[in-house]
């Protein structure tokens, strides 16, 4: 598949699903999980295989690098705000991503989950690239972790609205960290609805998940993979 | 131009990425090099060597637009068919639950300290 083709069908139906979601604002219709179905259905019919498609579509997937990189700037632009709540930030963040690693540990667990699974799941609530190295690190299947992550992402960003609305989350500081703490990537852009600094703090706590979690992944996690 | 001055400050941005790139290579710097970028473009603020208005559309874009580059790798889930089995239901039934306690707790956990007023400066 041809990289012009599977860029423009890829952008066309992200636009058209995002235009969609807008005006009918039904969970389901989340742009990360009605365009993958749309391109699968279309590749299957005509009878592209996904890797043809994701060659073709690789210049999408580098965008991720220099889209990451954008960050920087909402954390230049409220470097005051990050002083001031250092150690609110640090605090949540290192209960959220442990409360990510045990649950899904735990969980996986309870359900006798099989263990390349099991091991590939563990880094699931942080930005992908730190997730596969991390994966690799403790022996899982990074491809698998990269599944793992999307879905993360998917369900994170579906949920988000509906969970900050039922509990009523009205600080942009906890909505942010929350969404970014949980949903990584997706969570923060979903934090854009919540303004400039929901996304700050989001972005903050994406990138300080991903570094608690390398930690995480040298000494607590092989523990935790020594029990399986 | 807009469009233009979007591809412009994207095409910037890549300097960071190329500039990471090489760091990583060249220390072994065991992060991935979009997250070195990151922290090379905010210094790069900090010390007033690049400007907010260089980058800012740019970056507006890339972010607004992240989803779109996720989706390539969200149609790859079709190369697991261990996803299509009951392992691969209960699996996405925990991500659920967990993301769900996770995006509560951190939630909550912000709000209380938040609310108490604890400011360790």
């Amino acid at each position: 598949m041809t990289i012009l083709l599977a860029t423009v069908m890829t952008y066309l139906f992200y636009r058209l699903t995002k235009q969609l979601n807008k005006k009918i604002t039904f969970p389901l219709f989340h742009p990360l999980l009605l365009t993958p179905i749309l391109i699968i259905l279309v590749i299957t019919l005509f009878n592209i295989p996904a890797a043809k498609y994701m060659d073709g579509a690789a210049f999408l997937t580098h965008m991720l690098g220099p889209a990451t990189i954008a960050f920087a700037i909402p954390i230049y632009k409220h470097l005051a705000l990050l002083k001031k709540h250092l150690s609110l930030i640090m605090i949540s963040i290192t209960a959220g991503s442990l409360i990510a690693i045990f649950t899904s540990y735990g969980l996986s667990m309870l359900l006798h989950i099989d263990r390349n699974f099991l091991i590939s799941v563990l880094p699931r609530s942080i930005t992908t690239p730190i997730a596969m190295e991390i994966s690799k690190d403790i022996g899982g299947l990074p491809t698998l972790t990269t599944v793992f992550v999307i879905i993360t992402g998917i369900v994170g960003g579906v949920m988000g609205p509906a969970v900050i609305k039922r509990f009523a989350i009205t600080s942009p500081i906890a909505q942010g960290l929350a969404l970014g703490m949980s949903a990584h990537g997706v969570g923060t852009n979903k934090a854009m609805d919540y303004g400039e600094q929901a996304t700050t703090f989001s972005t903050l706590a994406m990138i300080l998940a991903a570094t608690i979690t390398i930690v995480l992944g040298k000494f607590l996690i092989p523990t935790l993979v020594a029990f399986i | 131009m807009r469009i233009g001055t979007i591809i412009v400050q994207i095409l910037f941005i890549h300097l960071f990425l190329f500039l990471a790139i090489a760091l990583k290579q060249l220390f072994a710097i065991p992060l991935p090099a979009s997250i070195i970028g990151l922290v090379l473009l905010f210094l790069a603020l900090v010390l007033k060597i690049v400007k907010l208005e260089w980058v800012e559309k740019g970056a507006n874009w890339l972010m607004a637009e992240l989803l779109l580059f996720f989706i390539p790798s969200a149609v790859g889930i079709v190369n697991y068919n261990e996803i299509a089995s009951w392992q691969g239901v209960q699996i996405v039934i925990i991500i659920g639950i967990s993301t769900f306690i996770v995006m509560s707790l951190t939630a909550f956990i912000a709000d209380w300290i938040e609310k108490k007023g604890v400011h360790v400066e």
